[in-house]
């Protein structure tokens, strides 16, 4: 018993030793000069002389506290929009019954797990011709439709676990609809916003396609698109990469680290995605 | 002070009176050394232009390759682009999304190029296209290298691969390549025919005329398939960009690789003057000697918002002054007549070009780009899979059909 | 409930009306374009027919890149969520620092693809890469992970699932907080009654995690394109390709995007029977709460 407890012991620190190797050699890497990495090969162990020079150099060349700032300013609004349109669409769904209602979910369902290339030349054409192409305004709002499938989904989800006696309750008391959306399901919502929101957080800031085909302009690019400019700049430099890759990561690690319950609930409850 | 205030007031006054223009460019000049050239360019044009506010948008090359003609088309197009000489430009003048820009040379376009750069800026009557520096294509390898093996450049194909033979037995990579976005084994394929078939046979066949299925596309692959059968490439370079397999030669790793004059951009000032190119070697002595001089440059989106600013922009390009500056400090060529080659260099670069009896542009930017795709993912799959040849070029012809019927 | 009709309508207007414009519409259009010659480029295009589908169904590059969703598909489904299974089990019971462990096997799920691509093209580079460095420890000589047509495949699976396998634990993490701990420590250490035990009883309690896990994981492994895009673009010469990155070439680099569409329409109808399947299971399982 004792002997097989320990050998489970030994293999689970070595799954959990595999799975942050990436990590660890990421960090390694972004603190070694370029002549360590290509001489001793050994990604990892760590740096024999540290270089945090590589962080400024990627953080001044790529221009990265721009895009940083750029990236709040899509994710933030994106996912506030996300998650107030998506509590109505949720809150009706789950509480009135309602001819199309079973019609209109499978909607939201199903334009969520459809494959994503299938809006990519439309929703480009449109963003266009409604001159909302490379603007902030254009990729929240696409950001905001597009995790409207997913946030109804999870919100409904959660609803329906709210007792109906709460709802017919307020509605004998005479509580208008709009009241009892905002006065007593939402403050009960609560935590599954809070999961859901964590979840979308990450999810918009690491978005890199759409915003690749609705922005153009530079000023106003997200951190994604900005550390594949890195990229293709210093693309032999493996060190200052790595560096951009963290500060790229850090926000969403440092997010998921600081709301881990969350995210995890956020994951299982709405059980798609990833 | 005073004075120079009070111009300086008038000066903004009459700016944001009259509406500051602007103007947006868009460019692939990624790499550090030309991103940096290109953007003190941009500081003097502004400088000379206080009343246009412009703002310069870098993208990594392929990305940008791709999102061009979403630009294009969008009614928020940029007002000026990086791009290609020939068929790449043409390609979209065809298709009515570039604005003509005959007024803006004095005297014309022949007062500030030479005659010859003319086709490949224009389509039909009207001129597309600005052109800003051209450079030329060569074997690059490290004279270091030559030197302690006791290698003289080779002139003829058989000459070449004993070179090659020779490296590879001192434990060098003799030919490094780097074919993760494909384009650098165009340039093999381009080589091989212009040395094999000749030029008008080249052009035939990038204007879709001769059937990848010939006898003389075949014989290309026999003379490629030499240098794949003896291991005289780098292994894995599908999985190196054009960059990383240049790092290759950079560490002494490699001796020789088959690019274009910008390879120095990227090259580290340690090995910068142990860098050194020969021509590409001859094959059959009863055909000419051509070359692959790419023209880069700039064009106007017909859909710009401000085509004013663009075409002030575009002539302080073409200017002498401003070619010259780009030129110089990228070691390229001036697209203007009249600037001469900037260093021992590029004289020798223009001396080869001089010399040839004929150039090309390059395969991707002489063909159609969709032709350009399918052909260049087949040389690298031969590069990969020799004996495969039959098939590839089978389904490179069945392209052919398809796209220039 | 009672109410009045048009409540329910009056809260769905602004959100249905953003979702029909941004993702319900455009799916017909696409479909609509897949039966066209647009090139994305012409203001006009004819319409013409199936031709892009029979042309689709002789093109052997879209026969190699369906032919690599599949194998995405068995790597996503047939292993990672097994493989997630298995770890949760491991790390779901009372050990000091489990708390750590989980959290540590959760972060692959926070980065960005552009990031994970990154990371892994460091450790799959042929020559200097740290899995090719580790291998040579052991004498084994260099391979072509993202080089070698026969390979490269595996190769961005195995990069892909580094994020699957802990998606899929997550899962199965949540279900297994249904079952007792010292069921699933039994399981580990009771041998062969602890595997009974374990198909038996654990497996059919996490069921609705195993639905879930797996439908996710086949329709992630049929749109799979973040990390081919960023590691190979599907090379080399397409033998990396998936069918999202294929019709991503085609439609805005070749200048095809009828043809592109017609791509995205053969993905949407192969993925359609899933979304079924999910739609059934998923709403039919909270219908029953």
């Amino acid at each position: 018993m004792r002997a097989k407890k320990i050998v489970f012991y030994i293999l689970a620190t070595i799954i959990v030793l595999l799975w942050i190797a990436p990590f660890m050699i990421s960090f390694f890497t972004s603190f070694k000069s370029m002549d360590e990495l290509m001489l001793t090969r050994k990604w990892w162990a760590p740096p024999k002389k540290w270089f945090p020079s590589n962080f400024i150099t990627a953080w001044k060349d790529a221009n990265m506290g721009r895009y940083f700032l750029n990236t709040f300013i899509i994710t933030i609004p994106s996912v506030l929009g996300a998650l107030f349109l998506s509590s109505l669409s949720a809150y009706a769904l789950a509480w009135y019954k309602f001819r199309l209602s079973k019609l209109i979910l499978m909607i939201f369902v199903g334009g969520m797990l459809i494959p994503f290339q299938m809006l990519l030349i439309p929703v480009y054409r449109f963003s266009v011709s409604l001159g909302i192409y490379d603007r902030f305004i254009g990729v929240i709002l696409f950001h905001i439709a597009f995790q409207l499938g997913f946030c109804t989904f999870f919100l409904r989800n959660f609803m329906k676990t709210i007792p109906a006696s709460i709802f017919d309750a307020a509605m004998i008391d005479g509580a208008g609809h709009f009241t009892i959306y905002s006065k007593i399901v939402m403050p009960l919502v609560l935590p599954a916003l809070a999961a859901l929101g964590i979840l979308e957080f990450t999810w918009i800031w690491n978005d890199y396609l759409w915003s690749l085909i609705l922005i153009q302009s530079d000023k106003i690019k997200p951190i994604t698109l900005g550390l594949v400019n890195l990229q293709g700049q210093w693309i032999t430099s493996w060190n200052t990469m790595a560096a951009g890759a963290i500060i790229a990561a850090v926000v969403p690690l440092f997010v998921f680290l600081l709301f881990q319950r969350y995210f995890i609930e956020g994951l299982t409850v709405g059980s798609v995605k990833g | 002070m005073r004075k120079v205030l009070f111009v300086f007031l008038v000066l903004s006054i009459v700016v944001s009176l009259l509406g500051a223009q602007k103007l947006v460019i868009n460019s692939y000049m990624s790499d550090p050394a030309p991103k940096k050239v290109f953007a003190e360019l941009v500081e003097q044009f502004k400088a000379e232009h206080p009343e246009i506010e412009v703002t310069v948008n870098t993208f990594a090359h392929e990305d940008f390759k791709t999102l061009l003609r979403t630009w294009l088309n969008s009614s928020n197009a940029p007002d000026v682009v990086t791009w290609f000489a020939g068929e790449r430009m043409r390609y979209f003048a065809s298709k009515g999304l570039l604005e003509p820009i005959d007024d803006i040379f004095d005297g014309g376009f022949e007062a500030y190029f030479p005659g010859a750069f003319k086709s490949a800026s224009a389509y039909e009557d009207h001129i597309y296209f600005v052109p800003q520096s051209w450079y030329w294509w060569g074997v690059y390898y490290r004279k270091s290298i030559f030197e302690k093996l006791g290698l003289t450049v080779p002139v003829t194909w058989y000459q070449f691969l004993n070179t090659c033979e020779k490296l590879k037995e001192a434990g060098y990579i003799p030919i490094t390549i780097g074919t993760k976005y494909l384009w650098t084994a165009a340039g093999w394929f381009d080589y091989l025919n212009m040395r094999v078939n000749g030029l008008d046979y080249h052009l035939k066949l990038t204007n879709g005329e001769i059937e990848y299925t010939d006898e003389g596309v075949k014989k290309v692959f026999e003379y490629w398939k030499q240098l794949v059968d003896a291991g005289y490439f780098i292994s894995n370079h599908t999985s190196y960009t054009w960059q990383d397999a240049a790092n290759y030669l950079f560490t002494g790793d490699a001796a020789m690789y088959l690019m274009g004059q910008f390879i120095k951009d990227v090259a580290p000032e340690s090995v910068k003057d142990d860098l050194d190119f020969f021509r590409f070697p001859v094959i059959d002595g009863n055909i000419g000697l051509y070359e692959d001089t790419p023209i880069d440059g700039f064009m106007i989106p017909a859909k710009a918002q401000n085509k004013e600013a663009a075409k002030i922009f575009l002539e302080f390009i073409a200017s002498k002054e401003a070619q010259e500056y780009f030129a110089s400090n990228l070691g390229r060529l001036a697209a203007n007549k009249d600037v001469p080659a900037p260093d021992a260099h590029a004289q020798k670069g223009l001396d080869m070009i001089l010399a040839s009896d004929g150039v090309m542009q390059f395969y991707d930017r002489d063909t159609n780009p969709e032709m350009a795709t399918a052909g260049m993912n087949g040389f690298v799959e031969f590069m990969v899979y020799p004996v495969r040849i039959d098939f590839i070029l089978k389904n490179l012809e069945i392209e052919r059909w398809r796209i220039f019927k | 409930m009672k109410s009045k009709k048009w409540v329910p309508y009056a809260f769905l207007a602004l959100p249905l009306l953003m979702y029909s414009i941004w993702v319900i519409f455009p799916i017909f259009q696409t479909l609509y374009l897949s039966f066209t010659d647009w090139d994305g480029v012409s203001p006009e295009f004819s319409i013409i027919g199936w031709d892009n589908f029979k042309l689709l169904f002789q093109d052997p590059y879209f026969r190699i890149s369906l032919w690599n969703n599949i194998k995405w598909l068995i790597g996503f489904a047939g292993v990672s969520v097994p493989l997630g299974l298995l770890i949760a089990m491991l790390l779901d019971q009372k050990f000091r620092g489990s708390k750590v462990y989980k959290t540590l096997m959760y972060l692959p799920m926070t980065l960005s693809f552009v990031v994970i691509g990154q990371i892994w093209s460091w450790i799959l580079e042929p020559r200097y890469g740290a899995l090719n460095s580790f291998l040579s420890i052991f004498g084994i000589k260099s391979v072509g992970w993202l080089s070698d047509p026969n390979i490269v495949t595996y190769s961005l699976i195995m990069a892909a699932s580094w994020r699957q396998i802990s998606y899929a634990m997550v899962l199965y993490l949540a279900g297994l907080k249904q079952v007792p701990k010292e069921l699933v420590e039994a399981a580990w250490v009771d041998g062969a009654n602890g595997w009974k035990r374990f198909v038996h009883v654990i497996l059919p309690m996490l069921r609705p995690a195993t639905i879930v896990a797996i439908t996710v994981s086949v329709i992630d492994s049929l749109r799979a394109f973040d990390i081919v895009y960023v590691l190979t673009r599907g090379g080399p010469f397409y033998s990396s390709s998936v069918m999202a990155n294929y019709m991503y070439i085609m439609a805005f680099n070749n200048y095809r995007m009828g043809y592109g569409s017609a791509i995205a329409t053969i993905q949407f109808l192969i993925t359609l029977g899933f979304i079924v399947f999910y739609m059934r299971n998923v709403l039919k399982k909270e219908e029953a709460l």
